[in-house]
């Protein structure tokens, strides 16, 4: 009866007898003393050790459950002990006959499975895809490319990472190296064993990876519904993780191989990485250490000489031995972040140069409308390819050589791109300079004031004329709609309007509109204010602005602006209706100090389009009495907008439509109204020149005065008109 | 008397036969690495199969005077490896060639083929006056 222990050699648990490792203990100290002044004597022991491992590994595999001192002994003899290296006397033809018959054996009995390790010497990082093509038996470059086509949905990156930190290295070869293996464990899975494979290989609780691998998983099954919301940053990154988790499981499941055998399950379970294990392998270093440096000691013949070295062998060791331990995790650790951080931002900068290329793309109609002669146009067209593009390639070749590892000279390729960078930067310059030239002077600010006839109703509603409601115009698949919304054969309609109300001096409205642009000179730039063209109609409580300002492509876009200020008389109402006024502000972007002086009496007169005011002495108020303030008042309204737009989760929609409809049968009563009272007016003036007539035909006929007041008149007429047809 | 005659005799027997062992694997020694080399220039090999090649040429190797032996030469720039998946076991190291180990191997070679061109020739006269010895004898 023999007891058995587990022993973790090369990487591996081997189960043993404790007599067996006691003989296997000596022959490795045996050539550590050997092979002690060898050159490369760590490799050496290594690749012994690692063929002892090899031949143990044949024994398991073929069903041992054991290694037994027979096995020992005949791997030992099959490797010759240390004293028969050197003088190489044939005299062991046993160990020899031995030797071969264990050779046939191990090329007839290869049947174990492969494994999969990391390939440290052909590695771009951490040498897992290499690792998997030779795993596969693929091209290393076809696993490369799968991966970093992987990595731009999150899936490839969370998946390398896991797998380099898991999969065994092909150097780690490690002396006694504590290293477990990671398996699916069958025994205790709940669908492939991945999670538990994981938690045994941590040591932690199963169930911490399940939960890790569940969270997301449900999170994005919740959230299936709607996220559409794509700028909503945390929508993203749940998206993104959610299915990353059920992938990477499906990976892992195919990658990792499931623990069958006993040998195997105790690879997995492993010897604990702890204080304790560590410290026996420092304290076995330090055995031999010591004897290390007694043989210093002697050569040196000094007692002290001799302290002196056994501590600096002492010292020498420990800091090999921690940078080599506890300084490798480190240094991978350190490895992995400096590669995450250096591919975030090589993916930032590559996504802001695909959306540069994409801005391009879209902002080429514009083309026309803002540079002018030959110089800007050429310098536009360097920037785009020499300042943007030229990186875009760089960046694409340099990934490209560093999948497929080319190891050719690159010193040209990197000197071309950078000299026709260096061009970009050039154009980039020029272009910037000679655009912010034609915009530096400011033009003086056009008057143009008009009064207005007060509508007949307390409210005046401004409106647009709908030039621009084409059909068929709209492209919703990208944010730059706009301009493709703006742009017409040979004009550009630009929304750089900005309306205001303020309190009106007197009883009445006006209107006031400024014009303003800018050019490289004052001149230049009053030239571009005064081509502004902007209509201001009235009809009745309708003020009709144009939709925007019309720029041609003699007249170029020099951030011509309007500011429309409409005085409201204290009591009367306004309002802005549609979507008008709030898509696009060029103001914002070109000269966001120039109103400075206007900012504060706009500010004071915040709205939102869509909602009815009410001028007071000081200032607007909403019809529920409320102060106007844009911002509140959009948010409102862009409650009522989202709601009315998604379907999903709206309780009040039928109320919302109610309202919606009530005022529009409002406005509609309104102008109707409007459009009667109106008529009327004509009626009764007709009645009162036809009363007039009457009248002086009368006077002149026979002089009698009949008493018919024009007032009662139109009474009488009133009811006919009154009989309204279908109201609603 | 005798005993002591035996002694010395026993002695001498045991010095003899350490020369005879020394001389051996002396000359074991100077053509192992040239055999290592051919082995390997003959294609990508692992320590196992070079040791099998050896024993199938009757050249009885141990795998443990093998493993320094390939370190030396690897760490001479003569030979490199690469790692190569196993079915058993640890991935294994394969040994080939390098441009210098090439080299190396041709000049080996050409003091090889010196040395047995003229080995046999001191040889071949010793056999061919045993050869001439014998026919004088003969007649």
């Amino acid at each position: 009866m023999k007891q058995v222990i587990n022993i973790n050699f090369q990487g591996r648990v081997v189960p043993i007898e404790t007599t067996a490792f006691e003989i296997l203990k000596n022959y490795t100290d045996s050539l550590g003393r050997h092979f002690a002044n060898e050159e490369g004597k760590e490799e050496i022991i290594n690749d012994i050790e690692s063929r002892i491992g090899e031949l143990f590994q044949e024994r398991i595999t073929k069903g041992a459950t054991c290694i037994t001192d027979d096995d020992v002994n005949a791997i030992i003899n099959s490797i010759g002990r240390p004293e028969d290296f050197e003088p190489m006397d044939d005299a062991q033809p046993s160990a020899a006959a031995s030797s071969s018959s264990y050779q046939q054996q191990s090329n007839t009995t290869s049947t174990g499975h492969k494994r999969l390790y990391r390939n440290e010497n052909d590695k771009v990082l951490g040498g897992v895809c290499s690792g998997l093509a030779n795993y596969f038996n693929i091209d290393v470059v076809i696993a490369r490319i799968i991966f970093v086509v992987l990595l731009f949905s999150g899936v490839g990156f969370l998946t390398y990472i896991i797998m380099w930190i898991a999969v065994p290295s092909t150097a780690s070869a490690e002396i006694g190296g504590t290293r477990k293996k990671l398996f699916r464990d069958p025994d205790e899975k709940m669908i492939a064993g991945v999670c538990s494979g994981i938690g045994n290989y941590f040591g932690i609780n199963p169930w911490i990876p399940r939960v890790l691998f569940l969270l997301p998983f449900l999170s994005f099954l919740s959230r299936w519904g709607h996220w559409g919301g794509f700028w909503d940053f945390g929508d993203v990154i749940r998206f993104t993780f959610s299915p990353t988790s059920l992938i990477v499981y499906i990976i892992l499941w195919i990658v990792i191989p499931e623990a069958v055998t006993t040998s195997e399950k105790l690879e997995m379970k492993g010897e604990k990485v702890d204080m304790h294990s560590i410290k026996n392998s420092v304290m076995e270093e330090m055995k031999g250490v010591g004897k290390k440096a007694e043989k210093f000691g002697k050569e040196a013949s000094g007692v002290i000489n001799e302290k002196a070295k056994a501590v600096a062998g002492d010292v020498q060791n420990f800091s090999r031995r921690s940078s080599g331990g506890l300084g490798n995790v480190i240094a991978m650790i350190a490895k992995i972040f400096a590669y995450f951080i250096i591919g975030c931002v090589c993916l930032a900068i590559f996504g802001t140069l695909i959306a540069l290329i994409v801005g391009a793309v879209k902002l080429y109609p514009l083309k026309d409308y803002l540079l002018d002669g030959n110089w800007q146009n050429a310098s536009a067209w360097g920037t785009l390819f020499f300042f943007i593009i030229i990186p875009f390639i760089g960046i694409l070749i340099w990934l490209i050589r560093k999948i497929t590892n080319s190891k050719s000279n690159s010193r040209m390729l990197r000197l071309t791109f950078i000299s026709l960078w260096i061009v970009g930067w050039v154009c980039i310059v020029f272009f910037v300079s000679s655009i912010d030239k034609e915009f530096s002077r400011k033009s003086n600010l056009q008057d143009q004031e008009m009064n207005i006839i007060n509508p007949k109703a307390n409210k005046l509603i401004v409106t647009t004329s709908s030039t621009l409601e084409r059909t068929g115009k709209r492209y919703r698949w990208s944010r730059f709609e706009s301009f493709d919304e703006f742009l017409d054969e040979d004009t550009l309609t630009i929304q750089n309007i900005k309306v205001g109300f303020i309190k009106s001096p007197d009883d009445s409205f006006h209107v006031r509109v400024l014009k303003e642009a800018r050019g490289f000179s004052r001149e230049s730039a009053n030239a571009n204010a005064s081509k502004i063209t902007f209509n201001v109609k009235q009809i009745d409580s309708l003020l009709v602005l144009d939709e925007g300002i019309t720029i041609n492509k003699n007249d170029k876009f020099r951030n011509q602006n309007i500011m429309v200020t409409v005085y409201v008389p204290v009591g009367k109402q306004i309002r802005v209706n549609g979507d008008y006024f709030r898509k696009i502000y060029f103001n914002n972007v070109f000269n966001i100090n120039d109103y400075d002086r206007d900012n504060d009496y706009f500010d004071d007169n915040k709205w939102q389009s869509g909602v009815d005011y009410i001028m007071k002495e000081d200032g607007l108020y909403t019809l529920d009495g409320r102060k106007a303030d844009g911002w509140n008042d959009r948010e409102d309204r862009r409650r009522n907008a989202k709601n009315n737009r998604s379907n999903t989760y709206r309780y009040d929609k039928i109320q919302d439509s109610l309202e919606r409809r009530q005022d529009s049968i409002e406005n509609r009563n309104q102008q109707r109204v409007d459009s009667i009272e109106k008529r009327n007016e004509r009626v009764k003036d007709s009645l009162d020149r036809q009363l007039e007539k009457e009248k002086n035909k009368l006077e002149n006929s026979n002089g009698v005065i009949l008493n018919t007041e024009p007032g009662n008149l139109s009474a009488n007429i009133m009811p006919g008109v009154m009989i309204l047809p279908d109201i609603n | 008397m005798g005993r002591s005659t035996t002694k010395y005799s026993h002695e001498f027997l045991k010095k003899e036969a350490m020369n005879i062992d020394n001389t051996a694997s002396q000359m074991r020694k100077g053509v192992l690495e040239f055999c290592i080399l051919s082995v390997i220039k003959q294609g990508e090999a692992y320590p196992s199969d070079i040791i099998d090649k050896m024993k199938a040429a009757n050249f009885n190797l141990l795998e443990g005077t093998l493993y320094p032996l390939l370190t030396r030469l690897k760490n001479a720039e003569f030979l490199t490896y690469r790692w190569v998946e196993s079915n058993s076991g640890p991935p294994r190291k394969y040994f080939s060639l390098t441009e210098k180990g090439a080299a190396f191997y041709k000049e080996l070679e050409a003091t090889w083929n010196e040395l047995s061109n003229a080995v046999k020739a001191v040889t071949d006269i010793d056999a061919s006056n045993n050869l001439n010895n014998n026919n004088f004898n003969n007649p």
